[in-house]
């Protein structure tokens, strides 16, 4: 018994899983203890039960979500890499394209979501806009600062090796951008989630940003909660995937 | 050109005038900057033949690494330089370079890392090559590793053996084992005197250890303090093939690193 609670990996799974219990343990107790109306704030117990009831419409609404995060996200990294690839590149991109991604991303992109449902419609692809306008930025800036972090000295050696600027692209620059790449990508998923999220509340008939909507305005405050819940194990799954693909980059610090 | 195994160029006919394989006829060189920036080698003369194993000593910012650079293709200079008799104006495929810093990627094994000089140049290699490289530096039972699997030794063997693998005929090394402690520093000078007693390459090395310096070299060339100047040229009359007991056991190894001390201004 000792020897596993010394152990550190399981302490590391061990640890979180009972602080979250607790946590759960102390809402549910406070909800009944002081009488807490569940239009408020709803016992954790209602939140289950509404949320097994609604199985169907969390994964039907949470299949929407999770397809405008994917599509986001994956116009994000081919955009962000091909934006960061011409900013390293390209000196005349480093003065305007980069500027102007700058100046982008200090507008408010909340502010930007009933413009994109003007452009779009209330269908999916303004979605897909949000969650890419969310996700894309932290991947330019990931990617190009992988690429400035190539070692010189082997940028030096690639030269003397009579390398083309291709190679050098490829076998060099690309290896050694990953692992910092993959870091953007961790941060860009939970971004893209807010992004569709965002975009599903100013505009929508389907997704979990949808039923938080709904919800509110019916006063169902447990469904509400459900979806929150389910949003946010969503994006901790997304999450851990991109963690364990970010593993094939594993030489970010040898 | 039948013995495909021995360095290309000293069979080439751009070596046969003179068998000089780097001639550098009044070089300089100045960095840019404020005030006309600065000058950091300045009326280089030397002249390399081919298979000679040629050290370059000075103190730290005399430029010797400069000039390695310029011969390598990798920096711009006043003067005159060819390498095999062809005017240097880029890397030249006739020359390998091993840095201080190890020159391999972190995301290849050992085996990859041996292989990707040639590849980068289009030289093809064999895996007896490769193997045999890795039994030639002590590599075996290492191929699979990454290089943050090595210890630094271990990595700057095979960044030499990537540059061997190229079958150069003129290597530049620039402090190759600069970073490593003593007693690996004296080791891998072994491996480099075996391999180069068999190989006979052109070797250009800058070091700042003068007993590395004599214990390796035909000649010794003394390098002032910026800017870089070329102060004596000495030619160290030691019997080969040499090894590191009986070499430094010599009454002259001894002689030759006092007068190079004394030459750099240590004694």
């Amino acid at each position: 018994m000792n020897d596993v609670f010394a152990n550190e990996r399981f302490r590391s799974a061990f640890d979180p899983l009972v602080f979250l219990v607790a946590l759960g343990v102390a809402w549910e107790a406070s909800v009944h203890l002081f009488d807490i109306k569940p239009y408020l704030f709803p016992a954790l117990s209602d939140v289950f039960r509404v949320m097994w009831e609604h199985r169907w419409q969390m994964i039907i609404e949470g299949g929407y979500t999770l397809l405008e995060v994917l599509v986001g996200f994956a116009f994000a990294v081919v955009g962000g890499v091909v934006i960061a690839l011409l900013i390293f590149f390209f000196p005349t991109a480093r003065r305007t394209l980069y500027p102007m991604i700058t100046t982008m991303q200090s507008i408010p992109k909340v502010a930007l979501a009933p413009v994109m449902v003007v452009w779009f419609g209330y269908g999916l692809s303004a979605k897909f806009v949000m969650a890419f306008l969310f996700a894309v930025f932290p991947i330019i800036i990931a990617t190009l600062g992988g690429l400035h972090g190539t070692p010189s000295n082997l940028v030096e050696h690639f030269q003397s090796l009579r390398a083309s600027r291709w190679e050098t692209i490829w076998r060099l620059r690309v290896p050694s951008a990953l692992p910092s790449f993959m870091d953007g990508c961790k941060i860009a998923i939970p971004l893209a989630m807010i992004g569709a999220v965002v975009g599903e509340f100013i505009g929508s008939q389907n997704g979990l940003g949808y039923v938080i909507l709904v919800s509110s305005s019916t006063a169902q405050t447990d469904l509400m909660f459900a979806a929150l819940i389910t949003i946010a194990v969503l994006s901790m799954v997304l999450f851990a995937i991109m963690e364990l693909i970010g593993r094939i980059a594993w030489w970010r610090a040898v | 050109m039948t013995m495909t195994n021995e360095p290309t160029s000293p069979q080439s006919p751009a070596n046969a005038q003179g068998m000089l394989a780097v001639a550098i006829d009044g070089v300089s060189k100045t960095y840019p900057g404020a005030d006309g920036g600065t000058l950091a080698l300045s009326g280089i003369d030397l002249h390399i033949r081919s298979r000679e194993f040629v050290s370059v000593i000075g103190p730290s910012g005399c430029g010797k690494s400069t000039l390695l650079r310029i011969l390598g293709g990798l920096l711009s200079y006043d003067g005159d330089v060819k390498v095999n008799g062809v005017p240097v104006d880029g890397p030249s495929p006739d020359i390998s370079i091993v840095f201080q810093k190890s020159n391999l990627l972190p995301w290849l094994t050992t085996e990859a890392n041996l292989r990707l000089g040639a590849e980068i140049r289009r030289k093809p290699v064999t895996s007896a090559s490769i193997a045999e490289m890795v039994d030639l530096l002590g590599l075996k039972g290492f191929e699979k590793n990454y290089p943050h699997q090595l210890s630094g030794g271990m990595q700057q063997r095979v960044s030499l053996g990537q540059a061997l693998v190229l079958r150069p005929s003129i290597l530049l090394l620039d402090e190759p084992f600069g970073a490593l402690d003593a007693l690996t520093r004296d080791r891998l000078n072994i491996e480099l005197l075996r391999i180069w007693e068999e190989e006979r390459q052109t070797v250009f090395l800058v070091t700042h250890s003068i007993t590395e310096a004599v214990l390796l070299s035909d000649r010794v060339i003394v390098m002032s303090a910026r800017p870089g100047r070329i102060v004596d040229d000495v030619r160290i009359d030691l019997p080969r093939p040499r090894s590191v007991k009986e070499t430094r056991a010599d009454p002259l190894f001894s002689t030759y690193v006092n007068q190079l001390s004394e030459l750099m201004g240590v004694v």
